[in-house]
C-alpha cells in the first residue's frame, strides 16, 4: 500500500498538514514546559512535610500520566487494527508505544530519586513500582516481538495483542495503592474516597504540568507517526524495485 | 533644657548598654554556653544545597535529557529515511 502524499513534484510520505500540526503543537508544548519550570522553581509553595524534594512530583506525575495515555492509545489503535487491518492504526500504535516507553522510563527514574530521599532507598518491591516495571517490560516485549518476527504482518498482529494485554496493567497500577499495603503515596487528585487535600497553587502547577506533557507528547508523536509512514513507504518502494 | 539633661544622659547610657550587650552577646554565649554556640556554628556551616536539592535537579535534568534525546533521535531517523526516499 503506497501511503505517499503528492507534494509538488516529489512524493513525500508525511503530509504537510501532519507536519505543521506537529510543529505548532510541539512549540506550544515547549512554551508550556517553560511556564511549568518557572512555576516549579520560582512560584509554587514548598510542601511542609517532604520539603523541596516534593517538587519532583510535578515531573513524575505528568510523565506517568502521559505514559498511560500513550499505552491507552496504543491498545485502542491495536484493537481496531486487529478488526479493520488498517496499517495506519498499527503505525499510530508503534508511535504511541515508543512514547509510552520513554515516559515510563522518566517516571521510574524520577520516582526512584524521590524515593531515595523519602524512603531512604532508590527501589522497593512495592506493588505499584513492581507493576509499573512490569508494564515497561511488557512494552519492551512489544518491540522485541516486532523485531524478531520474520513475517511483518504476523509481527504486527502479535504485537497488537501484547499492546492490548499490556494496557490491562494500567488500571491495576492505579488501584494497587488502594488494594495492597503500599509505600507509594495514595492518590491526591483521583481519590474518590475523600475530598482533595492539595493546595490550590500545587494543584494549578500539577495541571499545567499535565497539560504541558500531554501537548508535548501529542506534538512529538505526530513526527514519530510520520517517521513510521516514511519507513513503510520506503520499504514498499524497495520491495517493488527488488520484485 | 538644663533640667532635661539627666534624662537625656540616662537614655544615652541605656542605648549604649543595649548596643554593648548585643555586640557582646555572641561572645558571651560562646563563653557561657560553648556547646550551644558550637552547635549553632555547625548548623550554619551545614547550610549548603543538600541532597534533596540535588535529587530534584538530577530528576529534572534526566527527564529532559531523555525527552530531548527521543526528539533528536526521531528527527535524525526521519531525515535519514526522507533522504533515502528522495534518492529513490
Amino acid at each position: 500500500m503506497e501511503i505517499a502524499v503528492e507534494r509538488g513534484r516529489k512524493r513525500r510520505p508525511v503530509g504537510s498538514g501532519i507536519r505543521w500540526t506537529s510543529v505548532v503543537t510541539t512549540l506550544f508544548g515547549i512554551a508550556l514546559i517553560v511556564l511549568l519550570h518557572w512555576m516549579v522553581f520560582f512560584w509554587v509553595n514548598t510542601e511542609a512535610t517532604m520539603g523541596i524534594v516534593q517538587r519532583i512530583f510535578y515531573v513524575h506525575v505528568p510523565a506517568m500520566w502521559v505514559a498511560f495515555l500513550a499505552f491507552g492509545i496504543a491498545a485502542l489503535s491495536s484493537a481496531v487494527y486487529l478488526w479493520l487491518r488498517d496499517e495506519r492504526l498499527d503505525m499510530a500504535a508503534v508511535a504511541a508505544c515508543e512514547g509510552g516507553m520513554l515516559f515510563t522510563t522518566v517516571g521510574l527514574i524520577t520516582g526512584s530519586l524521590w524515593g531515595k530521599i523519602a524512603w531512604g532507598t532508590y527501589w522497593e518491591w512495592d506493588p505499584r513500582l513492581t507493576l509499573t516495571l512490569l508494564l515497561w517490560f511488557i512494552y519492551l516485549g512489544y518491540f522485541m516481538v516486532r523485531a524478531a518476527t520474520e513475517n511483518p504482518e504476523r509481527g504486527r498482529r502479535l504485537s497488537a495483542v501484547i499492546a492490548i494485554v499490556g494496557a490491562l496493567d494500567i488500571p491495576l497500577i492505579h488501584v494497587s495503592v488502594l488494594w495492597f499495603r503500599s509505600l507509594h503515596p495514595q492518590p491526591v487528585v483521583l481519590d474518590t474516597r475523600q475530598p482533595m487535600n492539595l493546595d490550590s497553587d500545587m494543584l494549578l502547577t500539577l495541571m499545567i504540568g499535565l497539560l504541558a506533557f500531554t501537548v508535548l507528547f501529542l506534538g512529538v508523536i505526530g513526527f514519530r507517526y510520520g517517521l513510521e509512514r516514511s519507513r513503510r513507504t520506503l520499504d514498499i518502494r524497495l520491495a517493488r524495485r527488488t520484485a | 533644657m538644663v533640667a532635661q539633661a539627666p534624662a537625656v544622659n540616662r537614655a544615652r547610657r541605656l542605648r549604649l548598654a543595649l548596643a554593648t550587650v548585643s555586640l557582646l552577646a555572641p561572645v558571651l554565649t560562646s563563653v557561657l554556653a560553648p556547646g550551644a554556640a558550637a552547635a549553632q556554628a555547625t548548623e550554619l556551616g551545614r547550610q549548603t544545597l543538600g541532597r534533596p536539592y540535588w535529587h530534584v535537579f538530577i530528576a529534572y535534568a534526566l527527564a529532559w535529557l531523555l525527552i530531548g534525546w527521543w526528539v533528536v533521535s526521531i528527527a535524525r531517523r526521519l531525515t535519514r529515511v526522507e533522504r533515502r526516499l528522495d534518492s529513490e
